[in-house]
């Protein structure tokens, strides 16, 4: 097996869109949870999104942009930063083993949303003719293939809340086993629709407004959390066998050591201790690491009660007596939730925190809950507690656990 | 239909092309193969699309074969005047069909 460096970075975040600004604003708790401004908004009993401020037409010119569902702006822009980060650029040969895995949950569901509108709310059968191609889930990863000429894997995974952490490992078993050279992964989601969150509201899953501090409604792993708050965004980072990085003189990020994935093959939406924690098993295990080597988490911690207290469940199950002397980071609270982007945005800032030797904090936990009695750094960033290894959680809907190993560089 | 007619029908669709497909105007002459354009078959449901909300017409929902900016004009201009018949005709329905 080879070893897989990252060595690109590629935001479009509610925390910012460089490595160093969505750094920033998570270690100094600064939450990118906004009032929502759509239309409708008045309809939501809680509107609240970590929305990005980014305007498509700066980036794409008309021709191509009327072809994007935003979604799959922001998978493209974001691989443009990952590769500009990267500095790399591929020969026509090197393009044929260079692949793109991307997760999305909701895929182009604006575009979907909006088509339906016309059919049903205005009873008009005048559907734009882009609907299908901007709504499809596989968009945003062909657009990066397109954009780039890369004729390797152009995969899509669409596993819920796991989708980006799915697509970071599988494209690291890819680079690990030697059948690809160089990989863009991660995830892009953009689902803040007034039907897509009618949709999440309705089934009870998402925060109630703190009207004292709107910004910080969610509250992971605190006894008075609510539920999660959703956010959009991309986060995509490039992949390459440690050697081929070190030949070609690239800035190493840090390293995926590995991925464990697992399926609950039990209830649809209720999380699983038992799935969870052998995804963390199966994480460590592929990277030849035992549980003690762990310095710190960045839990999926996504503010519902059931989460909260599962995850915890499955840490403590994991790490017996030590779980408690772990720094866990729930930054959710920060940047919503991002479902298909969450796992590779929460990967980003997981080598970012080790980059920087701190433990990100988990934000607004004032009111400890006995079922979630772990270090979860409350409040306040912890200097020099990172570590040099660390595991990204991420659980979903459907029931695929997926968690990443990573270690720091040297 | 008359030249006058054909002159405007080209202007309007000259100018959704260059907006939509960000094409010099110079480039949109009636001989422009739609090919060379960019202007795919997709491009051209949209084109399609965009026409009808500009000259409130219904064109059929069916794929047209239409290979220059020539022929483009061509089949708007008299899918105009086949509208224009159709209202100016006595009709149960009392008037053109026109986009929703």
């Amino acid at each position: 097996m080879r070893r897989v460096a990252v060595t690109g970075i590629g935001l479009v975040s509610p925390l910012g869109c460089t490595a160093s600004e969505v750094f920033e604003a998570a270690r100094a708790g600064r939450s990118g949870v906004r009032r929502l401004d759509i239309a409708g908004a008045h309809r939501l009993a809680a509107p609240l999104a970590a929305t990005v401020q980014f305007d498509g037409t700066e980036h794409f010119e008309p021709p191509q942009f009327r072809l994007l569902d935003r979604v799959s702006q922001f998978a493209v822009v974001g691989a443009r930063r990952a590769l500009a980060d990267a500095r790399c650029e591929l020969s026509d040969r090197e393009r044929e083993r260079a692949g793109i895995f991307l997760g999305t949950g909701m895929g182009g569901t604006l575009s979907i949303d909006d088509g339906y509108q016309t059919l049903y709310g205005e009873n008009s059968d005048r559907i734009k003719p882009m609907m299908i191609l901007k709504g499809m889930h596989n968009a945003p990863a062909a657009w990066i293939g397109i954009e780039n000429g890369w004729r390797g894997p152009n995969l899509t995974y669409s596993t819920a809340c796991s989708s980006s952490s799915v697509a970071i490992g599988e494209a690291w078993l890819r680079l690990a086993c030697g059948t690809l050279d160089v990989a863009i992964a991660g995830g892009s989601e953009a689902p803040l629709s007034l039907g897509s969150l009618k949709a999440w509201e309705a089934m009870h899953t998402l925060a109630s407004v703190d009207a004292s501090d709107p910004p910080s409604s969610c509250k992971p792993f605190a006894r008075n959390r609510s539920g999660m708050v959703l956010g959009e965004g991309a986060a995509l980072v490039v992949l390459e066998p440690w050697e081929r990085a070190l030949a070609r003189g690239a800035a190493i990020h840090g390293e995926l050591i590995g991925y464990g994935l697992t399926t609950d093959a039990g209830h649809i939406a209720r999380p699983s201790v038992d799935g969870q924690a052998a995804a963390m098993a199966a994480a460590l295990a592929a990277a030849g690491i035992a549980s003690d080597e762990v310095d710190a988490i960045n839990a999926h911690g996504t503010g519902t009660q059931a989460n909260d207290s599962a995850e915890t469940a499955a840490i403590r199950r994991v790490f017996g007596a030590r779980a408690g002397h772990i720094p866990i980071s729930a930054t959710k609270a920060l940047h919503g939730h991002l479902l298909g982007a969450a796992g590779a945005l929460e990967f980003v800032l997981s080598l970012l925190a080790l980059r920087h030797g701190v433990a990100l904090p988990t934000m607004h936990l004032d009111v400890p809950d006995p079922q979630c009695d772990l270090d979860y750094v409350p409040n306040a960033a912890r200097i020099g507690a990172a570590g040099r290894t660390m595991l990204s959680n991420s659980f979903a809907f459907g029931g695929t656990n997926a968690v990443l190993a990573l270690r720091a560089v040297g | 239909m008359t030249s006058m007619t054909l002159t405007d029908t080209t202007n309007r669709i000259r100018a959704l092309l260059a907006q939509d497909f960000k094409l010099d105007p110079d480039q949109l002459t009636l001989d422009a193969r739609l090919e060379d354009l960019g202007v795919d078959s997709i491009g051209m449901a949209e084109l399609i699309f965009n026409v009808e909300d500009e000259f409130l017409l219904k064109l059929p929902d069916v794929a047209v074969q239409l290979s220059t900016f020539g022929e483009v004009v061509q089949y708007i201009d008299d899918a105009v005047a086949a509208q224009r018949s159709a209202a100016a005709a006595p009709s149960v329905m009392g008037g053109a069909q026109t986009a929703t």
